[in-house]
């Protein structure tokens, strides 16, 4: 699909471990995502999916293990300022601000990018008054919102919306970060098969605009058309990764799905 | 310049509902993003202490003194902010209870400030109602512009779902700093205004009751638009005066109306309910929570109401 010589390597993880107690959430997990593709994680219930994006937001600390960034290490940076780099998510259960409008939980993704200090938002975005800048993030957020099909209902509160409305906003609020790197939990969950093919064609739109995916989803049909490379997991370890044809037809994945209603 | 329009004991009233005004914003702030604090007296005993100290031993002219306290104590805010980052809830409010009760043991036991006999003789300022109308005018503008602000919508995320934020690229940890030292601020003006009023004050003065009213000012108003703290200590404070008002208006009624069976019962019943010191106005205020929380747990003002008026008096304007 695309050419495999040269890639730059997106995201490296190297034998990254969480323990709760004494059970192995992730255990010595190394892995490498090129820049550019859509790269899936599969596996069947608690293989430690969520955890790896836990661990690589900087939601939970993990216990040994090394992630790199475009070369960097972010070990030891908070979640937000790992955003400030460039790496957004959504969250497998939505986590909107239910509060907020939909076009302001658009808005808040762009906060970081407009103002990258606390004293610039408060001096520069409260006291001297920033209407150019605030219009400049709706129109942006509205541009985002329009991408996705949801730009009709801006200012209803954002938890009025229907469900896959709200997994679309929390898509264009983790884009509004201007992200290189997006790391997409589930986004099917709870979708109908025609809301999915909408995703499916979203999913494509968005790595076209130069930004890699991890994709974590059940939905195999969306997972094997989508993906440029398949990583399963099975108890916190990598059991294979690869093509998705390839994948799909490994022994040991098979194995570890099976008593699943999952059709590989 | 007012005082001269209103009576001696209508002047306080309105200067002591002002520096309560003032109060419920220096909780509102921290409370934006979900921190909530019952040690603002605490904070307002540091501006008024500090304050009254600058004034007093050092001759400093009041507003430089208010600067001084209002400044201090959104110092040691930011200081106690920094435990306050990583406990929530109950804890966080334990915490804050401390910080005030630590504060109001060094009021008694530091000679120098009064310790038990209280702080005496605080220099009166007699232009305190102006000071508290220009900040109440100023915090207003500053929290208006807040609410529509890049700053105010980070706050309201943070209050809502704080992983989600900090994930989202908000500075959670700065942002919450920056809001528990402002409120801090703010409580410590309060403060110093407070001294320079009363004139005498000790450790008792700003006590966890008070920390208590200044919560239920902001709860009862509304913590979700900046005008709930604002009407939740303006008809807090307004309503003993109203009973008191009221009263008052019994007494006027003609003796030949009240001296036979029922109604000389009924009467001197009311009369007894309508004197109203200090133990009856907590639990009237105990019972306003209670019925707030029943009908309105939001408050009497949310965002959304006061979002509607505004689209209403628009259109009407457009009409």
């Amino acid at each position: 699909m695309h050419d495999a010589t040269t890639r730059p390597v997106c995201l490296r993880i190297e034998g990254l471990t969480k323990r709760f107690g004494g059970f192995y959430a992730l255990n010595d997990l190394r892995m490498q995502v090129e820049r550019g593709h859509v790269h899936a994680l599969i596996g069947p219930n608690g293989a430690g999916k969520t955890t790896f994006f836990n661990l690589i937001t900087g939601v939970l600390p993990s216990d040994a293990g090394a992630v790199f960034f475009e070369g960097e290490r972010l070990d030891d940076l908070r979640p937000s300022q790992r955003t400030m780099r460039g790496i957004a998510r959504t969250f497998q259960n939505i986590r909107l601000f239910p509060h907020l409008t939909v076009v302001e939980n658009a808005m808040l993704g762009e906060h970081c990018r407009v103002y990258p200090s606390v004293w610039k938002a408060l001096g520069k975005g409260v006291l001297w008054g920033a209407g150019r800048q605030e219009r400049r993030m709706r129109a942006n957020a509205i541009e985002l919102l329009e991408f996705l099909g949801i730009a009709d209902r801006l200012d209803a509160k954002s938890s009025d919306l229907p469900y896959g409305a709200q997994r679309k906003l929390e898509l264009a609020r983790a884009l509004a970060t201007r992200p290189r790197l997006l790391l997409l939990d589930e986004p099917a969950a709870g979708m109908n098969p025609r809301e999915t093919e909408e995703l499916d064609g979203v999913i494509k739109r968005i790595r076209d605009r130069g930004i890699t995916i991890i994709l974590i989803e059940h939905d195999m049909k969306l997972v094997m058309g989508i993906s440029d490379v398949v990583t399963v997991l099975n108890f916190g370890t990598m059991i294979a990764e690869g093509a998705p044809e390839k994948v799909r037809q490994d022994p040991v994945v098979i194995e570890a799905y099976l008593g699943e209603d999952v059709l590989l | 310049m007012l005082d001269r329009l209103i009576d001696g004991y209508t002047l306080s009233v309105l200067i002591f509902a002002g520096i309560n005004v003032i109060a419920a914003y220096s909780f509102y702030v921290p409370f934006k993003t979900g921190q909530v604090s019952l040690g603002q007296a605490g904070f307002m005993a540091v501006g008024a202490y500090a304050s009254a100290v600058a004034t007093q031993k050092f001759a400093i002219p009041f507003p430089l003194a208010l600067l001084f306290g209002g400044l201090l104590a959104g110092l040691i805010g930011v200081l106690v902010g920094f435990p306050a980052l990583r406990i929530k809830g109950v804890y966080l409010l334990l915490l804050t209870l401390g910080f005030a009760e630590i504060i109001s043991v060094i009021a008694l036991s530091w000679d120098y400030v009064g310790g038990a006999q209280g702080f005496r003789g605080i220099r009166y300022n007699p232009f305190t109602l102006d000071y508290v109308i220009v900040i109440i005018v100023a915090l207003i503008f500053f929290f208006s512009r807040l609410e529509r602000s890049s700053l105010g919508r980070a706050m309201d995320s943070i209050h809502q779902d704080e992983t989600a934020a900090e994930v989202m690229g908000i500075d959670v940890v700065r942002i919450k700093l920056l809001a528990f030292g402002l409120g801090a601020l703010i409580a410590g003006l309060a403060g110093a205004l407070y001294a320079h009023q009363a004139t005498f004050m000790d450790s008792t003065t700003f006590n966890i009751l008070l920390g208590v009213e200044i919560l239920v000012f902001v709860v009862v108003g509304g913590a979700s638009t900046y005008w709930g703290p604002l009407f939740g200590a303006v008809v807090l404070n307004a309503f003993p005066e109203v009973l008191r008002a009221l009263r008052e208006w019994l007494e006027l009624l003609p003796a030949q109306w009240v001296n036979f069976y029922p109604m000389n019962a009924v009467y001197s019943s009311l009369r007894e309910f309508l004197d109203f010191e200090n133990a009856k106005r907590l639990i009237a205020y105990g019972v306003i929570l209670i019925v707030t929380m029943i009908l309105r747990p939001n408050g009497i003002l949310t965002r959304d109401l006061m979002r509607r008026w505004h689209i209403a008096r628009w259109k009407v304007g457009h009409a």
